[in-house]
């Protein structure tokens, strides 16, 4: 018995030992947990490049414990010292939008009107020094609090840039954000505006550390104060460089093939099937004794391609007048409609055959989509013109267009800019031209200018689309591929 | 995998011997009314509609880039979803609306909701009412998402709040004022938005949203449009639009990703995956109307060249 | 023929009443109010009169079309009025219209800039005048000028520059030679075979396409072979576009009968 007693009490004595050793463990454990991380090092702010200011830029290289070490970091919260002038500016602000929102409620008498507006004239005696006269005339009273709260405001505002300055006097740290481990730069970003609440002023030498933080959030270890630095405003964007440089190119080679144009040389366009295929069609209209309908689609007159359908209708116009076949132009807008009246007595003219031109050739149906459509496709089934040609702005009536044209049996020719509605066309027409090809179209008969020149222009952009995409492709496999690729990157 | 065995038989016995019957009319030379094709159409969406005939999805990578971006933000992120679109497109995109919305309340993302399109206020109302109000009533306005309205100006809106989303929207559409709202403090511009969602199809969309944000601010940008205009934005993608649900199909991909990976939402509604099935029916029967009329087509010419 | 016609009107607004009835007294099960009942038999009978051109031509489309052209004019209209007018200019220039209006007033100093839009929008409203309509011009120089000038550089740098280098893809990836290539061989998105079979799909593309629309040059040759590839690789793309059309197109329809179906007949949940 005596021996089962004295195996108890050892095995008692054992388990208290044992008990008490784990503990000191555990007193150890969190000994260590309780020891603050390494800190971040190499704290760096900057103003951030290419923006209109008010945004600085922290960096720091992450703590050791960050991942390593003992891997206790769980994240980094970022401050920036602020001076008591900016806890004034701040409490400036919100007087004068609670003034400016009193001013409107003036004729409010009420119990809770009169409340709210003894607390603003507290606010107001505890901020501004310029005493101001309470009487019965609340809108002067207001208005002059407005004024004087404003006038404060703004001498708060320019004070910033000194009170700054004096770091650390009379100032504390206020706490921006926290970013995740693993992260080692944080955007100081602000508005704008002063009246805005998130403000960060420009010109003000800011001082910004940084605390990696553990699981335990008073255990954090804290890195010295990096600063002063001040935000401010650039000029010049230097991430868009890409862009200038590519809109300087493009414009020069517009204005050098203009003025190539100009001068009257050749400059040599490819016929466009879709265009070939005009003059046939007038031919089978002229023998067959049936109409030509010319629908320029639903764009303005503004419209790049109702601009070029207006140079394809004046070509279509002067053969119709020497083949002396009748041609329907219903049209969409009035503008659009005075100007293809315009280009197609002007073609009669140029054809020599003035006399046969009729003001109804080109006449205005409605500016409604779906009734404009029920009226041209009315036309079709009445008159069976032999060819149709549309060419414009078109949008969903394309393929209502365009199907019942086919089964008035004529034969189709459409061009439209509108990428959607090409593939209707390309399906319901004998010919497309798709896309640019209306432009080029347009130059090609026309042979303005303007046209011919910034159509070659293009022409040049892509060939240089295509070298650049050949080089991107080599660069792809080179070490120094990089610094090519990097040509082309707009940053913001 | 096809759902409701069924329905499908039925479906497709009804649909094939029609078809069938369209066949032996044009071998016999005799014309098809168009009627008879609209009709076809008709039936062929109407049929597995009523018999509920669904199939599974598997998300295609520019679908599964969104899901995984969304995924991967953490809790406490910020996130922008713009309802850039109408009534008219609202069977196609709401439902990525929803989906959307909901997969960033479940992962306790912010959401700071807003229209650039005057009739998308009337939508964020359905995708409020439908997941938010109805699922996710704890969450709490101004604090786990707000509602910012819409704003006219369409490219001119998206301009302004690149640099100053206050500037445009000084209050959300409760007149709480910019800097009273919890879940905007530290958001000063796009740029501080860790995702940004466009739903739409018309012009303001997508294009534009890459256009004045997501390339000046590098900030990640994704869509959900109508098929129509899903086209056009592939050249976008990846380096532009980091993803992209492209009509019906992406919505129902990403419904189906998104039940799989989140059981809890198990018995959500799963509008696009019941429209898909219609739609793969209907579009079943108009490749059978083009190898038919191509049949016909290449008969008929030898034919021609014979006589 | 004529008594037809007024027989089918007769049967419409019948059919009208009896769904408009039934909805209202809780026939489908679920309780409406009786205007909730009238607008949802209104939606469903319009959606049929629209539906209804497919077979032919007929007055009910007509009402049906002119009514949403009416409707939608007047609501864009009032749109634009409270959106731009009120929401975007009182509130910034007028603390009095912004009350009268119910709109929060912005303070903020008085910005003559806000001026500006104030007299081009009367500008433009001059092309309603017979005498002052040139005067409308000088606006939509404005507008044509700002966008043209807003959008070049941003479609200069998001689609061409960034496009540009998005073209800078390697035709080879994770090369380890043919024995690893061809023993590692996977149809997946990611897997290198797909990803250069990608790559090469977009240079050729964009290459051949570019080719297609290059208009100084006569298609002939070697050119003219690229360029027959781009019209191809073109067709691809439209045959892809149309088929997205087609999916959206069936997409309104599924929307169109899920109402029918659901919220008039109440036949599916």
């Amino acid at each position: 018995m005596r021996y089962v007693l004295r195996c108890v009490l050892v095995a008692a004595l054992l388990i208290c030992g044992t008990a008490y050793a784990q503990t000191e463990d555990m007193v150890e454990d969190t000994v260590m947990t309780a020891m603050a991380p390494a800190p971040a090092t190499n704290v760096n702010a900057f103003d951030t490049d290419n923006d209109h200011g008010h945004s600085v830029t922290v960096t720091w290289d992450l703590s050791v414990d960050d991942g390593g070490g003992t891997g206790a970091v769980t994240g980094y919260e970022i401050h920036r010292w602020s001076p008591a002038e900016m806890v004034t500016l701040d409490s400036l602000r919100g007087l004068l939008s609670a003034v400016e929102a009193e001013l409107p409620n003036v004729a409010d008498s009420s119990a809770e009107a009169n409340l709210r507006r003894d607390s603003l004239r507290l606010r107001y005696a505890a901020l501004i020094a310029t005493s101001v006269a309470v009487g019965d005339d609340l809108d002067t009273e207001m208005k002059a609090r407005r004024a004087a709260v404003k006038e404060a405001f703004l001498a708060a505002l320019d004070g910033l840039p000194a009170a700054h300055a004096r770091y650390p006097e009379n100032g504390n740290w206020q706490l921006l954000g926290k970013v995740a481990a693993g992260v080692s730069t944080y955007s100081d970003a602000g508005g704008k505006e002063p009246t805005a609440s998130s403000f960060i002023p420009d010109y003000c030498g800011f001082h910004y550390k940084v605390h990696a933080l553990t699981a335990d959030e008073t255990v954090y270890g804290e890195t010295a104060p990096f600063g002063p630095v001040e935000c401010y405003g650039q000029w010049f964007n230097t991430g868009r460089v890409p862009v200038l440089l590519a809109v300087l190119i493009f414009g020069a080679l517009t204005i050098i093939f203009v003025s190539i144009a100009r001068r009257g040389a050749d400059l040599y366009v490819r016929p466009l099937a879709g265009i070939e295929a005009v003059d046939d069609a007038i031919g089978r209209a002229t023998e067959m004794g049936r109409p030509i309908l010319y629908v320029l689609g639903l764009g303005t007159a503004a419209d790049v391609a109702t601009i070029a359908s207006f140079t394809i209708l004046g070509r279509v116009a002067k053969r119709v007048a020497e083949y002396q076949t009748a041609l329907i132009v219903p049209t969409y807008e009035p503008i659009v409609m005075t100007v293809a009246q315009e280009v197609v007595k002007s073609s009669y003219l140029d054809a020599g055959r003035p006399d046969d031109y009729k003001d109804d050739t080109v006449f205005f149906v409605t500016q409604s989509q779906f009734a404009y459509v029920a009226a041209v496709n009315g036309i079709m089934l009445r008159e069976l013109p032999a060819t149709c040609v549309y060419m414009g702005k078109f949008f969903a009536e394309s393929l209502l267009l365009a199907e019942t044209g086919a089964l008035a049996g004529s034969i189709q020719i459409a061009g439209t800019d509108e990428i959607a509605q090409i593939p209707f066309f390309i399906v319901a027409c004998d010919y497309t031209l798709i896309g640019e090809e209306l432009y080029a179209a347009s130059a090609y008969l026309g042979r303005e200018p303007i046209l011919l020149g910034s159509l070659k222009a293009q022409d040049y952009a892509k060939a240089a689309v295509v070298v650049f995409a050949l080089a991107g492709l080599l660069a792809s496999y080179a070490s120094w591929g990089h610094v090519f690729t990097d040509l082309f990157k707009v940053t913001n | 995998m096809v759902h409701n065995n069924v329905g499908v038989i039925i479906t497709l016995l009804v649909i094939a011997g029609g078809l069938v019957w369209l066949l032996v009319r044009s071998f016999r030379g005799k014309e098809i009314d168009r009627r008879v094709i609209f009709l076809f159409i008709m039936v062929s969406v109407a049929a597995p509609l009523l018999a509920t005939i669904t199939f599974k999805f598997t998300a295609t990578p520019i679908v599964e880039a969104l899901y995984d971006k969304i995924e991967a933000l953490p809790e406490g992120s910020t996130v922008l979803l713009s309802f850039d679109f109408d009534p008219a497109m609202a069977p196609e995109v709401q439902p990525m609306a929803n989906v959307v919305t909901r997969h960033c309340l479940e992962k306790n993302i912010k959401i700071v909701f807003m229209c650039l399109w005057a009739t998308g206020q009337g939508q964020l109302e359905i995708t409020l009412d439908q997941v938010l109000r109805r699922d996710f009533a704890h969450k709490i306005d101004g604090v786990d998402y707000v509602n910012m309205g819409y704003k006219a100006g369409n490219e001119g809106v998206l301009n302004v709040i690149v640099t100053d989303f206050e500037k445009m929207f000084p209050t959300d559409v409760n007149t709480t004022p910019y800097g009273d709202i919890e879940i905007l403090q530290g958001v000063n511009s796009c740029k501080d938005m860790d995702l940004i969602v466009s739903f739409g199809g018309g012009r303001p969309g997508i294009k534009e949203w890459i256009l004045f944000v997501g390339d000046p601010t590098g900030v990640p940008s994704a869509g959900g449009v109508a098929a129509v205009v899903a086209p056009q934005l592939y050249p976008y993608y990846p380096r532009q639009l980091m993803g992209l649900l492209g009509g019906i199909k992406g919505a129902a991909e990403y419904e189906s990703h998104f039940r799989e990976r989140h059981p809890n939402h198990a018995d959500m509604d799963t509008p696009a995956i019941i429209m898909m099935g219609p739609q793969t029916i209907a579009h079943i029967v108009i490749i059978a109307f083009i190898i038919i009329g191509n049949v016909l087509f290449f008969m008929n010419r030898r034919r021609g060249a014979r006589s | 023929m004529k008594n037809l016609k007024w027989f089918v009107l007769a049967a419409v607004c019948i059919l009208f009443a009896v769904s408009w009835f039934a909805k209202a007294s809780g026939g489908d099960g679920v309780d409406n109010s009786v205007l909730d009942a009238f607008l949802v038999t209104l939606a469903a009978f319009l959606t049929l009169a629209i539906m209804s051109f497919l077979y032919q031509d007929n007055p009910y489309y007509k009402f049906a079309e002119h009514l949403f052209v009416g409707v939608s004019a007047a609501y864009w209209m009032c749109l634009g009025f409270w959106s731009t007018v009120v929401g975007n200019l009182f509130p910034r220039i007028s603390e009095g219209l912004s009350n009268f209006f119910l709109v929060p007033y912005q303070p903020g100093p008085l910005n003559f800039f806000f001026a500006i839009p104030i007299i081009l929008g009367i500008l433009l409203l001059m092309r309603l005048s017979p005498k002052g309509g040139w005067l409308s011009r000088w606006p939509l120089a404005f507008i044509v000028g700002t966008t043209a000038g807003l959008n070049f550089v941003r479609y200069l740098r998001s689609d061409f520059v960034k496009q540009i280098s998005s073209t800078f893809v390697p035709l080879v990836v994770d090369w380890q030679g043919f024995g690893h290539f061809f023993s590692n061989i996977s149809l997946t998105a990611g897997g290198p075979l797909v990803m250069m079979l990608t790559n090469l799909v977009i240079f050729i593309g964009v290459f051949c396409g570019i080719v297609y629309f290059f208009f100084s040059k006569e298609h002939t040759g070697v050119f003219g072979k690229a360029s027959r590839v781009g019209i191809w690789i073109l067709m691809i793309t439209f045959g892809a576009s149309f088929g997205y059309t087609v999916m959206g197109r069936i997409s309104l329809l599924v929307g169109r009968l899920t109402f029918l179906f659901t919220d008039w007949l109440g036949i599916i949940g």
